[in-house]
């Protein structure tokens, strides 16, 4: 029956049977002693709890386990339980300035009611997109006179080279 | 990880390490005297109960020189303790007042 027992014992996960499988086996063989003088409906059901028992107790033992191995994230990516504090707080800063901006809006009359419809907005992005690439442009025409009066553009070179070569 | 309410099972085991220490089968037997043999305990429950219980720090392995792998005591701890009793005022608390609406419910 022992030998039984301790077949059983490997359904344990392993961490589990190192730490307590040699004690349980021990408690197990004490019992069986004591169970053996009470007759054999005692012996039997002695079997049958202690088969269920351990049978059970694997089963729960590794669902323990499984959720630690499988989601469990590794040291270095844990959050400090500062960041969760910090990231609350964010949150309810947030939440706390949406709700002032809702309550000043609120309390405000409506001061500007004849401004009148919104540009579209092609009348403001056409003007600006025509200054940027004129300032470009201007910007790129004053670094290649720059550079050719330090002659560097190239074009003095370009002139001194034998007409063959060109 | 053990909550409150307890178990019956884990009641017990928790009302009998808070006399003393005691090695596993020492608990079995305890357990099924104070229960007057109604719960009686496999080895498979006692050492799931005995697990958790350690991993909660409710209970310690007790440091015994000459203690082999085999016999190992157990005894609860400050938290244990604390637990237990909370947990026995909580039952004290239930019991009175199942006694009040069944004395009320009686009348």
């Amino acid at each position: 029956m022992l030998k039984l027992y301790r077949c059983l014992l490997r359904f344990y996960p392993t961490a589990h049977r190192d730490n307590f499988g040699e004690e349980m086996a021990a408690v197990f063989s004490e019992v069986q002693a004591e169970t053996a003088k009470r007759g054999w409906a005692a012996r039997i059901r002695f079997c049958v709890r202690e088969t269920t028992g351990l049978l059970l107790g694997a089963v729960q033992e590794h669902l323990r386990e499984f959720p630690v191995r499988r989601f469990a994230m590794r040291a270095e990516f844990r959050f400090p339980k500062s960041t969760a504090v910090l990231m609350t707080i964010i949150l309810a800063g947030v939440v706390l300035a949406i709700e002032r901006g809702k309550a000043i809006q609120a309390s405000l009359p409506d001061v500007n009611p004849h401004l009148g419809p919104i540009q579209p907005t092609q009348h403001t992005f056409l003007p600006i997109v025509g200054i940027t690439l004129l300032f470009f442009y201007t910007a790129g025409l004053v670094g290649w006179a720059i550079l050719f009066a330090l002659r560097r553009s190239g074009v003095h070179r370009l002139a001194e080279m034998a007409p063959d070569q060109k | 990880m053990e909550t409150l309410p307890l178990t019956e099972p884990v009641l017990l085991i928790l009302l009998s390490l808070a006399g003393q220490p005691r090695h596993g089968y020492s608990i079995l037997k305890d357990v099924e005297q104070m229960s007057e043999g109604r719960v009686l305990l496999s080895t498979g429950t006692l050492y799931g109960a005995l697990r958790r219980l350690l991993d909660d720090d409710w209970i310690e392995r007790l440091e015994e020189k000459d203690s082999s792998r085999g016999r190992q005591a157990y005894r609860l701890t400050a938290r244990g303790r604390k637990n237990l009793r909370f947990e026995v005022s909580r039952l004290k608390h239930l019991t009175r007042l199942a006694n009040l609406r069944v004395a009320v419910k009686e009348y």
